[in-house]
Formats: structure tokens, sequence, C-alpha cells
């Protein structure tokens, strides 16, 4: 059964969350998206816990990121020389911790970006004013 | 659309868990161009009614309501607490924020009023629910809820909320269950599930799985933010605050991971809820149907007792003809022609109820013969003075009804009554009685946080230790926390401060962004709402720390609600003059000490006294700044009382009224008015205008005004205006005056005075009033002084002096003060030798109960207790009592050692535990001899003195056991020294020239720094010496060499340059300050520690005159050093 046990007892019928999962023809992204989104998966960088905006593979490393205004969310990122287009924004989310302490101060926005490379955990370090790569998830 | 309204909002009124003020809110939403805006403080409406004026001002719809704690829904009655299930089914309850102890017995709910029936539902159900629960936390019930639904929407609640604690849980069935139970307590429709996306990786399963849930239920979703702070940048005093709500340090209770709970602008919520546009949707449509109008602007009052036949104007109008007869005999057609048109504006303003209600608390005193007084522009009224509320003829006094009660401006009168502060509690049982518990209760304060109080609270929520947050707060002046960077910086007695190192910034940081910040809800000092409906349909109410019931509103918000708020304040003034009374005719019969608020203000002996500046103990005179007044105004009547207590206030000093008032007294400079009229206004004043009277009758002898007209030409004038409306104003007032046929020259100076002191003129009727106590007070102080003394002592703290100052000043008018004895003293202090001696009494004793003062009467009315052995078996006294007792030589002389002299105060310290353990093993039956082997106790140091001390160690421990000084005044025992240093005594000063340099020595009294015009610090020290007491002040370039010698010291010498003149009075302009350790000749030290102060220079008014600081300060730059 494994992981999919969840989504294999869902029961579409009933009353749940509307998703666009199984209609969308047009393009895979909407799909692996809200497959990603989906509250009864559990995400294999989930596994890793998640502390100081980390997930997935613990790596950090400044990149560069081309800032896409309309969607307020990066379009794509530079990394080791690499360039990744960003096909969605899975997730974002705020991690602002020990504030107090300037050690061990941390303020950053994170997005989980799906690429055709895979899923990247993208923040951007507010003191610094620096793009990072957190997180590779798979 | 792309609007959206946020339903779920805190303010700092979440006490300790919100960081924005109401109104910082609304600007917010107002730049954000919101057009509606909620406000849901944690289990209250503190903030609600600031809230919704200034939504209104704004232009913003404000929508009230609050975030309660219920019990939970979710659950059968049989697994109904949370304890009792396994713990795998147990919900994460909220941190104990804001909530107190119901944070964690319950779970959220947010609830929003529609209307005024969802409004006055929600006061009742919180009322209910803290009232009720009393010491228990309070938590809304399923069946309150219930009950008071209507006109009220529901929203889930936060994850502190049980559907989405649930959720969280992974427990979706109970959330399920809890949303099933909770809508069915609203009306269909009237219950929302209550979304949250607070940007943390599990936001979008939680909202998700509550969007679920809420389809599943069939009810509709609606998205808010949890704001608990209007910017992201304020996110820092939110985790500081909530750390120190919760008593525990960052990251604080709730470990919040980010900054998101600011007020976002509707985009960006849009974009978090993209996926549900119907959430945001919704807060349109909530905000569309709550239409709550509280109808502020009109008044309600208590019912008044009306006979059948009768109408609340009847029963008035007839008391007041009745009150008339009794107050003028006979009766003048002016008192009458003033009573009619006064009776008529209080008929036409609606406000009959309310003088009935204030008459029926007055009445109810007079009749216990509980002493009172109205106070401030009530004494304006005739109808007051002849009610017995006032006691100043405002005939006599030329005090001007419009003041009081403006016919143009229909404001709720405001009478401050002034009772017997020990009899205060039978008044307010009585106001219970009469209007009924469910009609009756307490108004709050909301207590704010200081420099000091927000340094500790930011040092506290950073993990300092207790030791340091006390070093940071210690020294610290009382100031906004706005002020403190300058502050550390700037003041003296800041230097070497702690918080100056660079490693505590951010301590200074937070303390000054805190400034202000709600900390908890206080009780107002003695203000009462009473209401004609249970007053639970008009606010919510709770119980404060002192037992009683009271409003959750202040009382800017009870005004505003048009309910009345009656002042019943206790002045223990009022109680040492009824004890003098009762003392003085226990001493000299019962009819030779007339009622001293009858007497007629006509004796020269009183207004000698005051004159001079004999004033320790006086109800409104007594202060240094009115003493150096009183010695330079020379009082010879009652306006001459009247005009002291007013020209010593902030407004009449900060316009620098004093100096042309005494000038022109003393013929010292003419007197010269522009219009001839004002000649006549103010001829009492010497053509200064002191009284905010004069204002309206210039106006109206000027410009013809009506008195109403003029009194709105006053508020307009004292309310900060632009420069645009000033002048407006002043157009008007020139172009009436010129009609009247005035000069436009003078008609401008006319106004040009009125401008400059209409804003800091003082109420004559307030003066008025108080100067009624004080007169009587000064009579008393006349002509009972011991009893006086005794009285002021007994009725401790009050006034401007310490109790020991208070003892000295008894000592300088020749009158004994006998020590402390156990077959003489009672718990007060007392007079004895007709009048000649005051004894102490123990009742402030340190560790003295209130058990074995009871035993002491008791067995001493059987017989004199004969030594220390006597003492302790009969009363069974505790040690440290008994130790106090001993050390305050209270059992000095009883008893006879085998030395054949009675024991000294070493040996008895050193037998009493001994004799403590002999007698509880013997029990009290029998007279049994006690044998005990002699203490080992060393001889008497000073065989001069029973008690085997020396004076210096007498004096300090009677500092330190009573705070008093009994055996001399402290700096008596270093005479010797101090005349040898060349110090000039008090009493020795008048003597002196003006601008002669002199050193004196004194003990701390007061040390203060008003404020001043120029916006400089001056420092006013008030020190006391052997001889009497000594003003000095202290310039600020003085004031930064010295200021922290001021603080950290109790005694000083101090130099510098003598003023002496009639002009500004006798005061010490310092230019050195040293501190001074006394010691007696033997060398010994003597402990200054309780009984005279020391610490931070005080804000409140004193010293020698604050409205000379300038031109005193030139005239001491002339002396040479």
């Amino acid at each position: 059964m494994g992981r999919n046990r969840a989504i294999k007892a869902f029961d579409p019928r009933t009353s749940g969350q509307s998703l666009d999962l199984f209609t969308a023809t047009d393009t895979r992204a909407p799909v692996i998206v809200e497959l990603l989104k989906s509250p009864w998966i559990v995400r294999a960088s989930e596994l890793v816990p998640a502390v100081s905006g980390l997930a997935g593979k613990r790596r950090e490393y400044e990149i560069e990121v081309v800032w896409d205004p309309s969607r307020g969310a990066p379009r794509s990122f530079t990394a080791e020389g690499r360039r990744h287009a960003v096909d969605a924004v899975v997730q974002s989310w705020a991690v602002e911790r020990a504030w107090w302490d300037p050690r061990r101060r941390l303020s950053r926005r994170c997005y989980r970006v799906l690429t055709r490379g895979g899923l990247y955990d993208l923040a951007y370090d507010r003191i610094a004013d620096r793009w990072l790569l957190v997180g590779i998830v798979d | 659309m792309t609007a959206f309204v946020h339903l779920h909002v805190h303010s700092h009124f979440s006490f300790m868990d919100g960081a924005a003020s109401p109104g910082a809110l609304l600007a917010r939403a107002a730049a954000y161009g919101m057009g509606a805006l909620a406000l849901t403080d944690h289990q209250g409406l503190y903030g609600a009614i600031r809230f919704y004026r200034t939504a209104l001002e704004a232009g913003i719809k404000p929508i009230v309501g609050a975030e309660v704690v219920v019990e939970a829904a979710g659950l059968e009655a049989a697994e109904s607490i949370e304890g009792d299930l396994p713990p795998d089914l147990r919900l994460a309850l909220s941190p104990p924020v804001g909530f107190g102890r119901a944070a964690g017995a319950g779970f959220h709910l947010t609830l929003l009023a529609k209307d005024v029936t969802g409004y006055r539902n929600l006061c009742r159900l919180l009322a209910r629910t803290h009232v009720r629960t009393g010491d228990d936390p309070s938590v809304v019930t399923l069946a309150d809820l219930e009950q008071c639904s209507e006109g009220l929407i529901g929203l889930s609640g936060c994850p502190c909320g049980e559907a989405g604690a649930a959720v969280l849980a992974g427990l979706g069935w109970r959330g399920e269950r809890a949303l099933r139970r909770l809508s069915r307590c609203f009306a269909p429709g009237d219950f929302y599930v209550e979304l949250m996306h607070l940007m943390t990786p599990d936001s979008p399963r939680y909202v998700s799985a509550l969007v679920a849930l809420a389809e599943r239920c069939g009810l509709p979703v609606v998205a808010t933010n949890n704001v608990h702070y209007a910017e992201r940048a304020h996110f820092r005093l939110h985790d500081v605050l909530a750390s120190a709500g919760a008593r525990t340090s960052l990251p604080g209770p709730y470990e919040r991971s980010n900054a998101e709970l600011f007020l976002k602008p509707a985009g960006e919520m849009r974009r978090l809820f993209a996926d549900v546009p119907q959430a945001c949707d919704a807060t349109l449509e909530i905000a569309e149907r709550c239409t709550l109008d509280l109808g502020l602007g009109s008044f309600h009052f208590p019912s008044a007792d009306v006979p059948k036949g009768e109408t609340a104007y009847s029963v008035l109008s007839k008391a007041a003809w009745h009150g008339l007869e009794q107050r003028y005999r006979p009766v003048t057609p002016e008192a009458v022609r003033r009573l009619q048109y006064e009776l008529g504006v209080i008929q036409d303003l609606g406000f009959p109820e309310y003088f009935l209600t204030v008459k029926d608390i007055v009445d109810f005193a007079k009749r216990e013969n509980i002493r009172c007084s109205g106070r401030g522009s009530a004494g304006d009224s005739i109808v007051t003075y002849v009610l017995g509320i006032t006691d100043a003829d405002p005939i006599a006094h030329d005090l001007l009804f419009e003041r009081f009660l403006n016919p143009e401006r229909r404001q709720m009168p405001d009478i401050d009554v002034d009772f017997d502060s020990r009899r205060r509690d039978e008044v307010i049982a009585y106001i219970y009685d009469r209007f009924g518990h469910d009609h009756v209760a307490m108004v709050a304060t909301v207590n704010t946080m200081t420099a000091r109080s927000a340094v500790r609270t930011a040092a506290k929520a950073l993990g300092y230790s207790p030791d340091e947050v006390n070093s940071f707060s210690r020294y610290l002046p009382w100031v906004s926390s706005h002020r403190l960077p300058e502050v550390l910086a700037t003041y003296p007695e800041c230097r070497d401060h702690p918080l100056l190192k660079p490693e505590h910034a951010l301590v200074v940081e937070l303390a000054t962004e805190l400034d202000h910040t709600p900390m908890h809800l206080g009780t107002h000092l003695g203000g009462f709402i009473i209401t004609r409906e249970p007053i639970e349909t008009w606010m919510p109410l709770q119980w404060a720390a002192k037992g009683v019931v009271v409003s959750q509103y202040d009382k800017d918000d009870i005004e505003a609600l048009g309910l009345v708020k009656m002042d019943i304040l206790g002045l223990r003034t009022h109680s040492a003059i009824s004890d003098t009374v009762r003392m003085a005719r226990e001493r000299v019969g019962e009819d030779a000490v007339p009622e001293p608020f009858e007497l007629p203000h006509d004796d020269p002996r009183v207004y000698a006294t005051i004159a001079a500046a004999d004033t320790v103990g006086m109800f409104q005179l007594e202060s240094s700044g009115q003493r150096n007044l009183a010695l330079r105004l020379k009082e010879r009547d009652f306006e001459d009382i009247i005009a002291a207590i007013s020209l010593f206030r902030p407004g009449p000093l900060e316009a620098e009224m004093i100096v042309p008032f005494i000038r022109r007294r003393h013929g010292l400079e003419p007197v010269i008015v522009p219009h001839p009229a004002m000649g006549e206004i103010l001829r009492s004043s010497y053509g200064v205008i002191v009284y905010q009277e004069q204002v309206l009758q210039v106006a109206q002898a000027v410009a013809g005004f009506t008195l109403a007209e003029a009194d709105s030409l006053r508020r307009a004038m004292t309310k900060g205006r632009s420069r645009e409306a000033m002048e407006a104003i002043r157009v008007h007032f020139v172009e009436r005056a010129c009609g009247l046929g005035v000069e436009r020259a003078v008609a401008e100076e006319v106004f040009r005075q009125l401008e400059g002191f209409a804003a800091y003129g003082f109420c004559k009727a307030h003066a008025a009033c108080f100067a009624v106590v004080s007169y009587a007070a000064a009579w008393l102080k006349t002509y009972y002084p011991a009893e006086f003394a005794a009285a002021i002592l007994n009725n401790e703290p009050m006034g401007f002096y310490s109790p020991r100052l208070v003892l000295d000043d008894v000592r300088r008018h020749n009158i004994d003060v006998l020590p402390p004895h156990i077959n003489a003293s009672s718990a007060e202090f007392t007079v004895e030798r007709d009048g000649g001696a005051v004894r102490v009494g123990l009742g402030s004793l340190l560790d003295m109960t209130s058990r074995l003062l009871k035993v002491m009467e008791a067995e001493r009315s059987v017989r004199p207790f004969a030594d220390l052995v006597d003492f302790l078996k009969r009363t069974r006294a505790e040690e440290p009592a008994a130790r106090s007792l001993i050390r305050v030589g209270a059992l000095d002389g009883l008893g006879v050692t085998d030395a054949g002299r009675p024991p000294t105060r070493d040996e008895m310290l050193a037998l009493l535990p001994e004799l403590k353990a002999v007698i509880a093993r013997q029990g009290v039956a029998g007279d049994d001899t006690l044998l005990i082997a002699p203490a080992r106790a060393r001889g008497p140091v000073d065989t001069g003195h029973v008690s085997g001390w020396t004076p210096a160690m007498r004096l300090s421990a009677e500092l330190e056991c009573l705070g008093l000084a009994i055996t001399a005044h402290p700096l008596s025992l270093a005479r010797a020294d101090l005349e040898r240093r060349g110090v000039t005594w008090a009493h020795d000063l008048p003597a002196r020239e003006d601008r002669a340099r002199i050193r004196v020595c004194g003990v701390r009294e007061r040390a203060q720094t008003p404020r001043t015009r120029s916006g400089k610090r001056t420092c006013f020290l008030t020190m006391e010496d052997p001889t009497g007491l000594i003003d000095v002040v202290v310039f600020e370039d003085a004031l930064n060499r010295y200021g922290d010698v001021i603080v950290k010291n109790r005694a000083y010498l101090v130099e510098g340059v003598l003023q002496n003149n009639c002009e500004r009075g006798i005061a010490l302009i310092a230019d050195r300050i040293e501190p001074y350790t006394v010691r007696d000749e033997g060398r010994q030290l003597v402990r200054l520690r309780r009984g005279v102060g020391a610490g931070p220079l005080g804000p409140t008014l004193g010293g020698a005159g604050a409205e000379e600081i300038d031109e005193a300060k030139e005239a001491a730059r002339e002396v040479p050093a």
C-alpha cells in the first residue's frame, strides 16, 4: 500500500476538497502541484526534521534568482552554473527565528518551487539580502 | 472582488498579547483602503469603545467583537474534560497569554456583534462568564453561548480553536463534531469556519483540511489573519509581550515561527487564499451584516427616587428651595434669581435625575455623619450648594454656573464628592444597596507601561536574571519610555546606568517601543457606574484584583456611552479632620469645639498660621511651594486661600502668574488693565487673570458675550487651536467688542490677555471648595495642634510629608513627643498632658500584628505590664513584634535585673528567644515565676540612658522599626560636626541676606523635577534639619553634576546662594551638593533606611516656585561664587 494508501482510500464522491486533480489535461504541472499541496500526502522532505527553514536534503548555498513581480515569486534561478526555470510555486512560507540573538537570527521567505529538475526550496535571506538554495527535495 | 476586511484583530488591549493600539490598526486599515475593521481582543471589549469612536472618525466601519475561551464542543458530556482523554486524543490547548488561567481550560472562539442586540449579548456573555466563574478560569459555557448568541456571528477560531487544534492533531472527527455543535449555538448562517494561512509550512494543509470539514458540515468559510500587530516590524514587541505575559523568556509561549500576524493588505490576503476566494468574499459579507450603532451622544441616568405624582424636576426643585432657606439667611433676591435660572437650565438639559442621584448619596453620608465635600466645577452651581453637595457660596465668591453647566453644550455634568476615606466603604455599600448590585460597578483604569515597567518587561522577556532586571529599572526616573534613550543619555542620575552598556541596547530599544502599552486592568480610585438597566447589558464586567466587580471600560468609555459615573473619592484629610474634632471634644468637651466646616472664615489667628508657612499637614497648603508662596502672599482672608490654591497649579505656574500677582499685591508694580470693566472683574487678583471664571466675565463685560458663549470661547481657546482657528476667534471677539463701542486697540489687547491666560487659568470653584477644607484644617492646627498632628499621623499615608517630618513638626511646636510604651501606647497616636504631648502609637511598628495590639489593650486594662516576662506571658507576643517593641524602647524601664536596674534593650533582646521557649513550654496557667539564667549580653553602652543604648542606636532602631525619629532629629546628633562645617540652620535662613553664600545640611524629604516653561530640568529639593524645612533649587547645570548624589543618598550638605526676598521667598540655589553620613559625637552611624526617602526624582509639582526658575537663575548668576 505504501504512501499512496491515502490517495487510494480517498473517496472523491464525498464532499472533500475540490481539486482539479484528475481533470487537468493541459500540463503535468498543475497536477503535480496539487498533489504536492495535498494535505494527505506526507512528503519525503518532511521526514527530515524541519528546522530553520530547511527541508529535504540539507544543502545551503547562494544562488541568483530572477524575480517575477507580477506573480510575487521567483521566475527562475541559477544554481551551480545551471539555470532552472520555475514551472510552479508549490508553497511559500516565512521564517523568523531568534531575532534577539544576532548569532542565531534567521529571517527568511521560503519558496518551494517546481522545476524540470525537481523540487527546490529557495529562501530569500532578509538579513543578508541574498537568495539561497536551502533544500532539494527530490 | 479584490477587497478584504480583517475580522480577527487583536489590539494591545488583548493585554500582553497584542502590540498595536486600536488607532494604529485603524490607520493601517485606512491606508489600505479597507472599509471596515473588527477588533476582537481576548475575553473582553477593553478597547472596543475607543476603537469604535476612532473608527467612525476615520470613516471606517467598526466591527466590535471578542475572542473568548469556550468549553470543548467536540466531546460527549461523559468525556468533557480534556485531561480525561487518552493522550493521543487530547488537543493542544492555547498557551497562557492574554486569557489568564482560562487559556488552558478551553478553546478559542471569535465572536462579532452584528447589531446592538449582539453587542448587549456579548457584554452579557462576557460579564456572566467573568463574574460567575469568580476564582475559576473564565470559560464560556456552551449553554451560555446558546442563550446569548442572538445578534452574534461566530468564527471557529485560530489554531487554538477546537476545530483548528483538532485538524493540527490529525483528529478530523473531533473537529467536525466541534463545528457541528458550535454551529448549533448560533442562528443559521451566523457561524463560519475560520481559515488562517499563517505562512508556515503547515498552513496549506491546515487551510485545506478546514475547508474540507466546512464543506462536510455545510458551513461557510471565512479568511482571517489573527492580527496581533499592525506592521510586520512590530512582531518583536508581540513576542516580548507574550513572553512577559506568560512569565517566560523568548521565544515565548507561542514559539511563533515567523512574523506574519500583521494587518496584511487585501491583495496579499487574497493571494494567500487564491484557492478559496469565497473565504475572502465572506469577510465583506460579514462586514456588510455588522451594523452596530451604539448611539453615542445620548445620556442614560439611573432611576431617581420620585414619589407618585412628582417628576424628577419637581423633587429636585423642592429640595433646592428648601436648601436655599437653610443656606441663605436671609434669602436674597440674587440667590432666588440664580436658583431659578439654574433649575431651568438643569431641566432644559434633562439632568434633574443626575442631581437627585448625587444628592441621594450625599444625604446618606450626612445622615450617617460621614464627612464629605463636593469639589471641582460643581462648586460653581448654587443648586449643588443649596443641596449640601458643595460648601462654598457661589454668589459670595463670584462663581459662574456656566463654567459648570454650559446651556450651549449638552455635556454630562460631573460632580465629584470627597468622603471621609475611612468610611467611604459605607457610602459604597449604600450605593450598591440603593441602586442594586446589578446596576452598579466600579470604573476600570488601564495601567500602561512607563519607562520602568517597559524596561522590566523587555529585560524579563530577554531572559535577564531578576537581579539584572532590578538593576536596570533602579534609579530610572518616572518618564514615558519613549524618552528612555534621551533620559539615559542626559539625566545625571542615570550616569553609569547599566542600560548604557552596548550589550543591553536591545532592552532600551524594545522598552522605547513598548511606550504606553497597556499591562492590565486596574480599578479606578473611586469611580462608580450606576445604570438604570442591568449593567451587564451595557458593558462587560469582571472581578478586579481588589475583589470588586469592575467594568471593562474606563471613565472615558463610560462618558462616551453617556452613562452616569460618580466619583466616590476617599479624602484622608476628612478622616483627619473628623479625628481631630473627636479627640479635641474628648479633651475639652463636646460643645467647646464647633463643626469646622461651618466656621465663619474670619479668624486672624488662622490666617497668621498660614501666612507664617506653618502649614505642615494642612490640606492643599502644605507643599514646599505653597509654604514658599504663603511667605510672599501673607494670606489675610478667605479669597487669599482660594488664590493660593489656584496660583500654585501647573497652568498658573506655566503662565508665570505668581510674580505679577505678588508684586501688584505688595504695590511693587501698578495694576494696569486695558478696559475699565476688567479692573472690577480682576480686582481680587490684581488685574491678573487667574481664574477660568474671570475669562467668562471679561468676555461678557468687554464683548457682550453671554456667559454660555463666553464659556464656549474659553473652551475653544483652551484646546490647542491652530493659528487660523485662533485668528477666527480673535476677529469674532474684536468685532463684538467694537460693536459695543470698545476701541479696537483695547479690544485687541483684552483678547491678547485672554488668549495668554485662558488656557492656564484655574477653576475658582474647585479652589473655593478646597479652600473650605483647607480653612477647617488650618483652624484645627491653630487651636488643637496636638490633636491635629496625632490625627494626621493616624491617617498616614497622606499629604505631602512623611510621618517622620510631621512628628518633627510636632516637636517644633513645643509639643512633647512621648516614646511608644507598652503600658501607655495604643495602636494610634494619642494626645496626653492636656494637649501638651503626643504619644507615639504602635500601629505602624515593624512586624506588629493586630492580634497583639488587641490583646495588649485588653490585658493593660486589667493591670499594667510589669516587665518583659509578664508581657510575654500575658500577650503571647510574636517574637518579631516583641523584638521591635524592645528595640523602639516600648519596654524601657520595666523590671529589675540582678544589677538592681531595669534591663537594657540588649539584655532583653538576648533573653527574648529563651523566654519565648520557656513560656511556650509552661503554657499560660498560673503565675509561675520563671527562673532564667541572666542573658549573656553586653552591658549598657550608654549608662546615661535606661535603655543602655546611645542616641544613635536608639534613633536607628526608631527609624527602622517605626520610620520615625522619636529621640531627636537625626541631624541633631551631628550638631557639633555640622556647626564645625559652618552649616546654617533652617530657622536662621530668614535672617540671612538675600544672595548670601551659605551652606546647609538636611535629610531629604522630597525631590521633584516638575515641568518648567523653559523645558529645562530643575530639581526642587525639600530638606529638613532639626530646626525646620529648607527649600533648595538645583538648576540644570548643578543637577547634571550632582543628580546622582541626590538620587542615591538621603542626607546632603548643600552649598549655594540664598534667595531671600518678598518676591521669590526663601530658597537656596544650590551649586554644590555632597552626601552627608550622619554620625553622633561618638562617631556612631545613624542609619536612615526607613523614614527618610531616597530614589528617583519625583515628577510632581513642588519646590520653591517653578515659575521663577529662569529669573531666579539669572539672579543667581549675578552673584559671584
